[in-house]
């Protein structure tokens, strides 16, 4: 297997606070990898840096052998990473149809001839035109939407005409989810998938979690609730004070003497759940 | 060269003024997030008020400011609390929307009560000056330093060192958070639109004072200025504005010597323009600042769309197709080819404000490039009407998303604030290109609407060009938003960030809406120059912005129809107080401030 | 205002004609101008003008023992809203002439209307030489700017200016000012060292008067309107600028003192009428003027006032139709003026030659005729 992701010495920094010290991350293909750690230990800044929403101080980050750092988040989405956000960002006032669209947006072909310079007057005269070839485009992924929102069993499909915002915010959170599986990602980052669940929708959750690495997924997963990522990750980093404090396999990360001292250092935070 | 001084000084002396409405500006912006279009009409209340004083109390400076002060204060209450504080879940937009609409109250009261005529607010201060080069500054110029100075300084310790100042910059930080900490926000709000008003009223006796000279329409100019100022110094930056005015300021005067006179505003909009591009949070910001919390959801109201069947839209075309039948008044067809001409306007600029969420205040600027691009095709080219139209509607769209391109990356406010900027610049642009555009003399004996050689120049004919062509317009729009481009646009709308995180460019989907809105204003400009036969530089004003931003958001943003709606209304209902003269602006602002307050997402929802 | 026992008594005495004429349909002219809006001030202007020349010509029994009346169409001066009232207008036959619009996009933009209605457009601000180029229906009684600034420049030649420097409002009108005036300066024996182009909404004229005075000129010819002559002027003065001004006539109005105070004393303000010319056409305006509304008459209000009185005599002379109002303008000679001293419209132009032009002088804050003291060297 080869390395899907690799972060070398990543580094960011917020005037005078250092968010993510000089890390090091890779991923190979197919690999399920979970970063766990307290609030602010850097978790999410580091997933804003390599889906491109934040550019690194320092440091090389490299997806399929492409140096991505500083690259537009739409690019690096195009070269096939997905990802979801910490506190949910669906679009609230499209449909749960609408959204999960979106997602496939990096999949439209014939609607966006390629003809340089030309290119986005094109797009618009294939949207107002739609020949054949456009309807067929949008009506596969249209099915293709039904399939994906079928994974979640019938939380979805039923509202699949329903604006966001009227969602739950479980809903949502699996709305967000859909929406980046519709990109058919090579790699997949999820943050904290299951915040704000009940433990029947965490575990509904970590069963369709478990599907997509059963279908090979690659996963970068943040999580709180340790159990999930217990069950489903191959390999654990361990982050704190924007640190990578320990990397291994599950179990060997969770009896880490580093691991423990920095969740009861954090005790007062009221996350952890050893 | 001596005069570098002189230029210097004015420029300070005129920044100084601009200071005193962008410090109260700021301030609102800061806790509320809201572009107050309102605080220069109060600037002018507080000027008439201290008239008032003046003239029949004949009360000294300091009692008349006091007075102003006092009053000003109460009225920034009562707009909280009557005009701003019921839409506190609305959208974004409603407030703003609601500012527009206390505005244009607030002007027409003062012209009803005062007339409009200009009056003399003669500065009862002693009238010593003291040389400063060539010219001289006066005791007023002092006084009014020491006012924006004080007042910043003393906003700053408030907001230091009280405790009800820290609740406003706990507000201004995160409203949510400061109500679960207890912080009462409303009054915490009402607070500072008292401050905020107390300031614009004094601001506007001292610059009444200043010119010796008030009128009721002095209050938007003062808004526009300061909003560029604050911009300048960073949005809702207290002392950041008072440097930013001074720099507009000094920039206008600079600008005046190096250019001319005419160049003048030009040269603050291109500094706006400039640092919005170059430096959005303003000069004082950190380049890298974190980016922005999201706004999921809130740009919109959520509602539900009014969903109008398909036979009632075929049966609303049909009749309205039918309107010149009827031996129907020419005016009745006259304002309904308006009506219809706006409504090009309205759904272009809900294409972008309404469904890709850019709220432009500059619209009308696309009509001015297209009313010139067709009238110049048609007469400097010779080309005939019904191939000018057309292309003047493709040079709109190219010049027009040219234009706004640079400001692609601004979000919210700013890009209301950039594309007001673009405005001012078109139209100083062909005021000033002469070669081009024959300056303020405009373009005369435009021909009138034709094929061929059958003249289209009666009510009837025109009515039905301009219906059909709306008609055509508004179907290829609907289906610009049936297909995937409508999907993404609304995505852009309700989180760019997560829309990037999707592989859209935002870039290339914003210039495909701003060319196809651009397109739709350009035929209208165009088909109006050639209606009306002459044009220039004034023909479109910063007013059509606002009334085709009105029109969008009366119908429910991002609907086409409601756009239409809209239109309709807003252009038939001034025509329908007519016979209210002098009250019919005061109507139509009390109208619009009820809609706003009982149906913020439109007639027809937004969608 | 105060009322009177003679007041009272011309009030009364006002409405037993206007009973009298009540049983008779009125003759309608259509004004469509600002009542609202940035130029509100104007249009409020007109209906005094308007008002003041009815209190006279119904007064007196009206034309022919009918009454003149108008109704007045606020359109902002916005040629959206100026179309839509000119098909209000043209479209309602009791309406035999229409008045306005006050700018000039406003009234072009409306003239194809009138034109093709056969409904004449008298536009009495209008001063863009192409605005009776709109058809043969487009009239104005405005001053032309063709004849009025070669009267300035004499003017500006008899305070013995070589080398002025001018500030015009940068419009169609000030335009058209500007260009006659530099246009007729050589003639005079002067250069014009520098002309400033100002925005319509400006205010502050200090950077602008600082780049006049580098040009070293020896005096300052405003063109502007009251309002901003007055700002320019005070604004001078407290820039350190000494030159005496000469001012064109859209700034004689008693605001241009009231807004300037001690900034225009001294400056000079050529104007079509003064009240102090003992002609009886000004003096029974001027008089009634100050009576109904306790101010003093401007510019706008006596081109109103005129206008007016120009209906009357054309109703009167040549019938109350529209075609009438044509065949009369063709026709009509030598009606009274307060502005001009005698109207004739020249048929070719639809225009009227032969103003009065004045030179005022303010002098302890009123304006007084010129004596014929030269500027002082500055």
């Amino acid at each position: 297997m080869t390395d899907l992701l690799e972060c070398r010495a990543v580094t960011r920094r917020f005037g005078g606070v250092i968010a993510v010290k000089p890390i090091d991350l890779t991923l190979r293909e197919g690999e399920f990898l979970s970063i766990i750690g307290p609030n602010g230990a850097g978790k999410t800044t580091l997933f804003n840096l390599i889906s491109g929403h934040d550019v690194p101080d320092d440091g090389t980050i490299v997806l399929e052998g492409v140096a991505i750092a500083g690259r537009a988040p739409e690019r690096i989405a195009a070269m096939g990473l997905a990802r979801t956000f910490q506190h949910g960002r669906v679009f609230a006032n499209m449909s749960v149809r609408d959204n999960i669209l979106v997602g496939a947006h990096h999949r439209l072909r014939a609607v966006k001839p390629r003809l340089p310079g030309l290119g986005a007057l094109a797009e618009l005269a294939m949207a107002l035109i739609r020949p054949p070839a456009v309807a067929a485009e949008e009506a596969a992924l249209n099915h293709e939407v039904l399939e994906i929102a079928a994974l979640f069993g019938d939380r979805l499909t039923p509202r699949l005409d329903q604006p966001a915002h009227s969602l739950s915010y479980a809903n949502r959170r699996r709305v967000e989810i859909a929406r980046a599986l519709a990109l058919r990602p090579r790699l997949l980052l999820l943050d904290e998938p299951t915040a704000g669940m009940n433990e029947t929708e965490t575990a509904e959750m970590q069963s369709i979690i478990g599907g997509l690495k059963a279908r090979g997924q690659t996963i970068l997963l943040i999580e709180h609730k340790l159990d999930l990522v217990m069950r489903l990750s191959d390999r654990v980093i361990a982050m704190d004070d924007g640190a990578k404090i320990a990397e291994g396999p599950p179990h060997t990360v969770r009896q880490s003497p580093a691991v423990i001292e920095a969740y009861l250092g954090h005790r007062a935070m009221g996350e952890a759940a050893l | 060269m001596g005069s570098w001084l002189d230029y210097t000084i004015n420029g300070l002396i005129i920044g100084n003024i601009y200071a005193l409405v962008a410090v109260g500006l700021a301030l609102i912006f800061g806790v509320s997030n809201l572009i107050n279009f309102a605080q220069g009409s109060v600037y002018a209340v507080g000027a008439y008020i201290g008239w008032t004083c003046f003239t029949y109390l004949h009360t000294p400076l300091a009692v008349t400011a006091l007075i102003v002060v006092v009053a000003c204060a109460g009225l920034g209450v009562a707009i909280e609390r009557i005009g701003l504080r019921p839409l506190a879940g609305a959208a974004r937009i409603a407030p703003l929307l609601a500012t527009i609409g206390i505005s244009l109250v607030l002007d027409q009261l003062l012209q009803i009560v005062f007339t409009p005529d200009p009056r003399a607010l003669t500065s009862p201060l002693p009238n010593w000056r003291i040389s400063v080069g060539g010219g001289t500054i006066g005791a007023l110029d002092l006084l009014i330093a020491a006012t924006g100075i004080v007042s910043a300084a003393v906003l700053y310790g408030f907001l230091r060192f009280t405790k009800l100042g820290w609740a406003v910059r706990a507000t201004a930080q995160d409203r949510d958070a400061a109500r679960q900490m207890g912080v009462n926000t409303d009054a915490v709000n009402m607070t500072v639109f008292a401050i905020a008003s107390a300031l614009g009223g004094l601001s506007g006796l001292l610059v009444g004072m200043y010119f010796n000279h008030i009128d009721p329409a002095m209050g938007f100019q003062a808004t526009l200025k300061g909003v560029v100022a604050q911009v300048i110094g960073g949005m809702g930056n207290v002392p950041g504005a008072i440097f930013g005015s001074l720099l507009l300021g000094l920039t206008e005067s600079y600008g005046v010597a190096i250019f001319g006179s005419s160049y003048r505003n030009l040269f603050s909009f291109a500094l706006l323009l400039l640092i919005l591009v170059l430096r959005p949070n303003g000069l004082f910001a950190s380049a890298r600042s974190t980016p922005p919390e999201p706004m999921t959801g809130s740009f919109v109201t959520p509602n539900r769309p009014v969903r109008v069947p398909r036979w009632a839209i075929v049966a609303a075309v049909v009749i309205a197709a039918a309107v010149p039948l009827i031996p129907a008044i020419p005016y009745v067809l006259q304002v309904l080819t308006n009506a219809w001409l706006f409504a090009m306007l309205a759904i272009s600029l809900t294409l972008v404000a309404g469904t890709l969420g850019q709220i432009s205040l500059g619209h009308a600027s696309l009509l001015l490039i297209g009313a010139y691009a067709s009238a110049l095709f048609a007469l400097d080219s010779h080309w005939p009407v019904w191939a000018s139209i057309p292309a003047a509607g493709i040079v709109t769209a190219l010049l027009g998303t040219a234009l706004i391109a640079p400001s692609f990356r601004l979000r919210s406010h700013y890009v209301s604030i950039a594309t007001l900027g673009i405005g001012e610049i078109v139209g100083l642009v062909i005021l000033n290109w002469e070669s081009l555009t024959r300056g303020p003399m405009g373009v005369t004996n435009i021909p009138p609407l034709q094929v061929g050689n059958i003249e289209l120049d009666n009510p009837r004919a025109a009515y039905w060009i301009t219906l059909g062509i709306l008609v055509l317009l508004a179907m290829m729009q609907t289906r610009l938003l049936r297909s995937h481009l409508g999907r993404i646009f609304r995505a852009i709308r309700d989180d760019d960030v997560a829309a990037r995180a999707h592989g859209i460019s935002l870039g290339r989907y914003k210039a495909i809406a701003f060319a196809f809105g651009g397109f739709a204003a350009g035929i209208s400009g165009g088909i109006a120059a050639h209606q009306y036969s002459y044009i220039n530089n004034e023909t479109f004003t910063s007013t059509v912005s606002i009334s085709a931003l009105t029109m969008v958001i009366l119908g429910g943003m991002g609907n086409v129809l409601g756009a239409i709606l809209g239109a309709v209304a807003l252009t038939a209902l001034p025509e329908m107080f007519r016979g209210t003269a002098e009250y019919r602006m005061l109507i139509y602002g009390v109208a619009l401030l009820l809609l706003v307050r009982f149906r913020p997402q439109g007639i027809l929802g937004t969608t | 205002m105060r009322l009177s026992r003679r007041t009272l008594l011309a009030a009364a005495a006002a409405t037993l004609p206007a009973v009298r004429a009540r049983a008779a349909e009125p003759i309608m002219a259509g004004v469509s101008g600002p009542l609202t809006g940035p130029n509100a001030q104007y249009g409020a202007q007109w209906k005094r003008g308007f008002d003041l020349a009815l209190d006279g010509i119904n007064g007196a029994g009206g034309v022919k023992g009918r009454p003149i009346e108008y109704v007045f169409e606020d359109s902002q001066s916005d040629p959206r809203q100026s179309v839509a009232v000119a098909q209000k207008l043209v479209a309602d036959p009791r309406i035999i002439i229409e008045l306005g619009d006050f700018a000039s996009p406003a009234s072009m933009a409306a003239s194809p209307i009138y034109q093709r209605a056969k409904l004449v457009q008298f536009g009495f601000t209008n001063s863009h030489p192409d605005f009776t180029k709109g058809g043969d229906h487009m009239w104005s009684n405005s001053t032309s700017q063709a004849e009025e600034q070669p009267n300035l420049a004499g003017y500006a030649a008899k305070l013995g200016f070589k080398r002025p420097a001018l500030l015009h409002l940068n419009t169609d009108w000030g335009r058209t000012a500007k260009d006659a005036f530099v246009a007729a300066a050589p003639g005079l024996g002067m250069q014009v060292v520098d002309v400033e182009g100002y925005l319509a909404a400006e205010q502050d004229f200090r950077p602008t008067l600082v780049r006049a005075r580098d040009s070293k000129p020896d005096g300052l010819v405003l063109l502007s309107y009251y309002a901003d002559g007055a700002l320019i002027s005070r604004q001078a003065r407290d820039t350190g600028v000494k030159l005496p001004i000469l001012a064109g006539t859209s700034n004689y109005s008693p605001k241009f003192i009231e807004l300037g105070g001690q900034g225009v004393e001294g400056d000079w303000v050529m104007s079509t009428f003064f009240p102090g010319d003992p002609r009886p056409e000004v003096q029974d305006f001027v008089t009634r003027y100050r009576k109904k509304y306790d101010q003093e008459p401007d510019s706008f209000s006596a081109g109103a006032y005129d206008t007016m009185v120009l209906f009357s005599l054309l109703c009167a002379q040549f019938g109350t139709t529209r075609e009438a109002m044509q065949a009369g303008l063709l026709a009509i000679k030598d009606v009274p003026s307060v502005i001009y001293g005698r109207v004739t419209f020249d048929p070719a132009t639809r225009r009227v030659l032969g103003a009065n032009y004045k030179l005022l002088q303010v002098k302890d804050q009123k304006f007084m005729v010129w004596d014929g003291t030269p500027p002082a060297a500055g």
